[in-house]
């Protein structure tokens, strides 16, 4: 099919659930009420790190609380998140934990009729800790005789010990990075270091559990994926995967922060089994702050390069400092390199990387899943590089980029593919032309209060973790698709949406596909039980691989429809076209030579109802072997006011490369959040703990600096295109967009307040304060400078 | 000190409820009333998702308590309009991608009502001004300014609500 022949998908169609959500009628898991239904809080520790003594919980449930401690849950250690494999899968925490290994880490659980009461009966429970010393820097927590957070976690089914709390290491040679060294005319180099910033979903992390009559339970909760929720309940609880139903819930945004199960879910439900009631648990914005953060980095990069500009190496040495609790970090060390050469093409490299456990938040995959990360170094150097060469940054960039024909790492070194679509180039070229590119002057030459600049980054994210063989990591989907006797569409799916429009997607290529009107196609309410396998809405897979499920799974149906339809005509199959007849809004079956031969697809699905035959449908499930890269670049001009160090964004251009946009507006929609989220990361937010390990923000929302209003240029400032691209691993031609939309923005950023000030950052966030100290010092050495020559 | 009998009329709806002094609005709401539709994002008054409109202000419903609101009329996200019956505002947001994931809606919208109440034709400087107190972390805000925008228009040429 040709993308202009598309009825459906790229055309601005209204949101299906639009007008739900404006009017307050979608369903969080925060707005679950089920009927005698408690309450439930958790009873946090007051230290980062500490072992519990002695808990007395009677005076709690003197007042009709239920309470549950380390003594009353299954004695399993398990990992939230399951997208690995099952026996290189690293597990270190308990449901409750009897040592705190973070600040607010839960060491009981109460339930009782209301908030209220939960919160005075969590109050009640006298808890008598040991603190122990508490380690917070990963460099500190490397060094013998630092403070342990663990004596052994669990690697598969073994039991492993941990030394000088390093959870894992990874090192990965191609080719000969010394000699390459050797050889280059130039070499560039940085140490960046970016934060462990908060997620800031605007959904504080929710779990309702109900017990079954048959011993299972029944669970609505905040998750990217319910199947990997059944998971690990069905791991932690001993309960067969058939009794417990996960349903999937309105998300209010995750950036993925519920990728894995959520603290809370487990907590919960040891909760609803002991008290035998429907329990729910929400987090507090203060107790979320505590739970989960992006994974900070610490990067020294090294590049390599010839004279004419073509990259030859590079060296790269990372420290990842983890928190309390490992979620996905041996995956992580690989993917800090495989996003790098993915960028671009380095044919030697020598990389090695740590994740150390401190007592923080855990880390957690957010946006990117450490791709702005090597994005913001990457694009760093290879602008530092482009200057030193002489040579225009869009220019090396082209001359090195993997695009068209290259072979990507999706992920780590294990998810490799090739790119058989690519919209780099026009992007780059588009994206200058907007910014104005060629007027921007040379950097750091400007005087006077403001002072401007222009910078630019390109960046990408993997569509799935799609390979052509099984690897570490986990990624299929599954999909049902049936044709109701009034001609409507069920499109069942566990595919999760975080708000972005992932189901509106995978409802507009069914409709494509089986050219039925999208006004009749619906995705049905999913749950665990009546769903087939998704493993979740991570690695910007929602539209690629989920939407590909479902196109699979829809040409099936469409098969057995013009199948059914030949029958019924009297006329072979192959004889058959299907069209959508936008004036009759249904979808129509006609033998071209013969045009008599006709009917609707409500006519066939009807007809298989009263000669009570079937129903039209079919079922699969898919497994990409392909991850094709989302590529995104950024166009940024700023205002450096160097009187008071604070950064304009004067203008900003994004361009994206999804391949088929399926739904226009809301892709544009992503590419502006996209940048609203990397200038956060890049100018504003931050997390501090103090010595003891308490965030310094104290769980106010507004002091970890997720950007308002205020931060976000006019609406005539910001400007969005997409390229002419179309995938053909994709469904209908698509990839993924989500993620790649904010990898390269803080690298954008750094490059223009470079432009403007000639200056460059190396650590994010680049606040007012980073940048008064920089002019003042750049002024003190000029000032020197000029003293000399004199 | 113990419950109080107090009136809340929410959406035109009168509401007799016991509640206990320290019992913010949010929660008498959300918990008492089952309105749903108010969002709970922080309870610090940081995010404005739990905005209604009392008695025709914009407030965070967690730093009102709701003995304070004994006898006000308040308007939630679900009395401004129907799925079958949306107000202009609302129309707006759906048309324009303002709701992605949808959490910070209600308050936004409220924000955006009680401000087109006031000033019926407002700069995008005035509205930014009236969102600030609003984050939302999925739009980058763009896509919410151009709904209020939008609205105002509407409503103008409708004059309706």
């Amino acid at each position: 099919m040709e993308t202009k022949d598309f009825k459906i998908v790229g055309k601005v169609t209204p949101r299906k659930d639009g007008v739900a959500r404006v009017t307050g009628q979608e369903i969080y898991s925060t707005d679950v009420i089920l009927p005698r239904m408690l309450h439930a809080r958790t009873v946090a520790s007051p230290y980062a790190h500490a072992i519990v003594k002695s808990i007395d919980t009677s005076e709690a449930e003197a007042m009709g609380a239920v309470v549950i401690t380390f003594d009353d849950i299954p004695k399993v250690r398990y990992n939230e998140r399951v997208i690995t494999v099952p026996w290189v899968l690293h597990k270190d925490r308990y449901v409750l934990e009897n040592r705190a290994r973070r600040m607010g880490e839960a060491v009981a659980a109460v339930a009782a009729e209301t908030e209220e009461l939960a919160e005075k009966a969590a109050r009640a429970v006298k808890v008598e800790y040991e603190p122990l010393p508490v380690v917070l820097d990963p460099f500190e927590a490397m060094k013998p005789g630092a403070p342990q957070l663990y004596e052994t976690v669990m690697y598969g089914e073994k039991e492993i010990p941990v030394v000088n709390n390093i959870a894992c290491q990874r090192e990965l040679v191609e080719g000969d990075a010394d000699k390459a060294f050797a050889e280059a005319d130039i070499i560039v180099e940085g140490t960046f270091d970016t934060g462990k910033i908060y997620h800031a979903q605007m959904e504080p992390k929710t779990a309702v559990v109900q017990p079954e009559p048959n011993g299972g339970i029944s669970v609505w909760a905040t998750v990217q994926s319910i199947h990997n929720t059944r998971i690990v309940l069905g791991q932690i609880f001993g309960i067969p995967l058939s009794k417990i139903n996960v349903h999937r819930m309105t998300v209010g945004g995750s950036f993925g922060s519920s990728i894995q199960m959520n603290t809370v879910i487990p907590i919960c439900a040891a909760l609803a089994l002991k008290a035998r009631r429907p329990v729910k648990l929400m987090s507090t914005r203060e107790e979320d702050m505590n739970d989960h953060t992006r994974y900070p980095m610490h990067m020294h990069l090294q590049l390599a390069a010839k004279k004419d500009g073509t990259l030859i190496g590079a060296k790269e040495e990372v420290v990842v400092d983890i928190g309390a609790h490992i979620l996905q970090a041996y995956s992580y060390l690989g993917v800090m390199v495989g996003w790098l050469v993915s960028l671009y093409r380095i044919p030697n490299i020598y990389y090695r990387g740590v994740a150390v456990y401190t007592n923080k938040p855990p880390s957690c995959a957010m946006q990117g899943y450490g791709n702005p990360q090597v994005t913001f170094a990457a694009e760093s150097l290879m602008e530092e590089l482009a200057e030193k060469l002489g040579m225009d940054p869009l220019e090396l960039k082209l001359k090195n980029y993997v695009g068209l024909g290259d072979t990507f790492w999706g992920q780590g070194p294990m998810v490799r593919s090739i790119v058989r679509s690519d919209g780099v180039p026009e992007m780059l070229r588009r994206g200058a032309e907007l910014i104005g590119w060629y007027r921007r002057q040379p950097s750091g030459s400007q005087s006077g209060r403001y002072r401007r600049g222009i910078g630019m980054a390109r960046g990408f994210h993997t569509s799935s973790a799609g390979a052509p063989k099984p690897g570490d990591v986990i990624d299929f989907s599954g999909a049902m698709v049936k044709i109701n006797p009034d001609g409507s569409v069920d499109v069942v799916s566990a595919v999760v949406d975080h708000g972005g429009g992932t189901l509106e997607a995978m409802a507009k290529l069914v409709a494509e596909t089986l050219c039925v009107p999208l006004d009749k196609v619906n995705v049905a309410p999913a749950e665990t039980t009546s769903t087939l396998y998704d493993v979740c809405t991570h690695a910007t897979r929602g539209v690629y691989a989920g939407g590909g499920a479902a196109v699979r799974v829809a040409q099936m149906v469409r098969k057995e429809l013009l199948e059914t339809a030949a029958g019924y005509l009297g006329v072979y199959p192959e004889a058959l076209e299907l069209k959508l007849d936008e004036e009759a809004g249904e979808g129509v079956i006609f033998c071209p030579a013969i045009p008599e031969k006709r009917m609707t697809v409500r006519e066939v699905a009807h007809r298989c109802w009263t000669d009570s035959w079937k129903t039209i449908a079919a079922l699969d499930s898919y497994r990409p072997t392909n991850c094709p890269p989302a590529y995104v670049s950024i166009f940024v001009e700023v205002e450096v006011d160097t009187w008071t160090g604070i950064v304009r964004t004067v203008k900003a251009v994004m361009g994206g490369d999804a391949g088929t946009v399926v739904n226009p507006d809301m892709a544009h929609g992503q590419l502006e959040g996209g940048l609203s989220r990397g200038s956060g990361f890049a100018l504003y937010e931050s997390n501090a703990w103090d010595k003891d390990g308490a965030l310094v923000s104290k769980g106010f929302w507004v002091d970890a600096k997720t950007p308002g209003i205020t931060e976000t240029p006019p609406l005539k400032d910001f400007t969005s295109f997409f390229a002419t691209s179309y995938e053909p691993t994709g469904p209908l031609g698509a990839k993924g967009l989500g993620e790649a939309a904010t990898n390269p923005v803080a690298a954008a950023f750094a490059n223009a307040i470079y432009n403007a000030i000639g200056i460059r950052f190396y650590e994010l966030p680049i606040t007012p304060e980073k940048i008064l100290k920089a002019l003042e010092e750049k002024e003190k050495a000029q000032g020197a400078a000029v003293a000399q020559e004199r | 000190m113990e419950p109080k009998v107090i009136t809340l009329t929410v959406n035109g709806r009168k509401h007799q409820v016991a509640l206990p002094p320290n019992i913010t609005l949010l929660r008498a709401l959300r918990e008492y009333l089952h309105y749903t539709d108010v969002k709970n994002g922080c309870e610090k008054g940081d995010c404005g998702a739990c905005t209604v409109i009392l008695n025709g202000k914009a407030v965070n419903s967690c730093l009102v308590l709701a003995w304070q609101a004994d006898g006000g009329e308040i308007l939630t996200v679900s009395g401004l309009g129907t799925t079958s019956n949306p107000h202009p505002i609302q129309e707006a947001f759906a048309d324009t991608g303002a709701a992605q994931c949808g959490f910070c809606t209600p308050g936004m919208v409220l924000a955006a009502k009680a401000l087109l109440d006031e000033n019926p034709h407002p700069t995008e400087e005035e509205i930014r001004e009236a969102i600030s107190g609003n984050l939302c972390r999925c739009t980058g805000y763009g896509p919410i300014v151009e709904a209020i925008q939008i609205a105002a228009e509407r409503l103008a040429e409708g004059g309706q609500k």
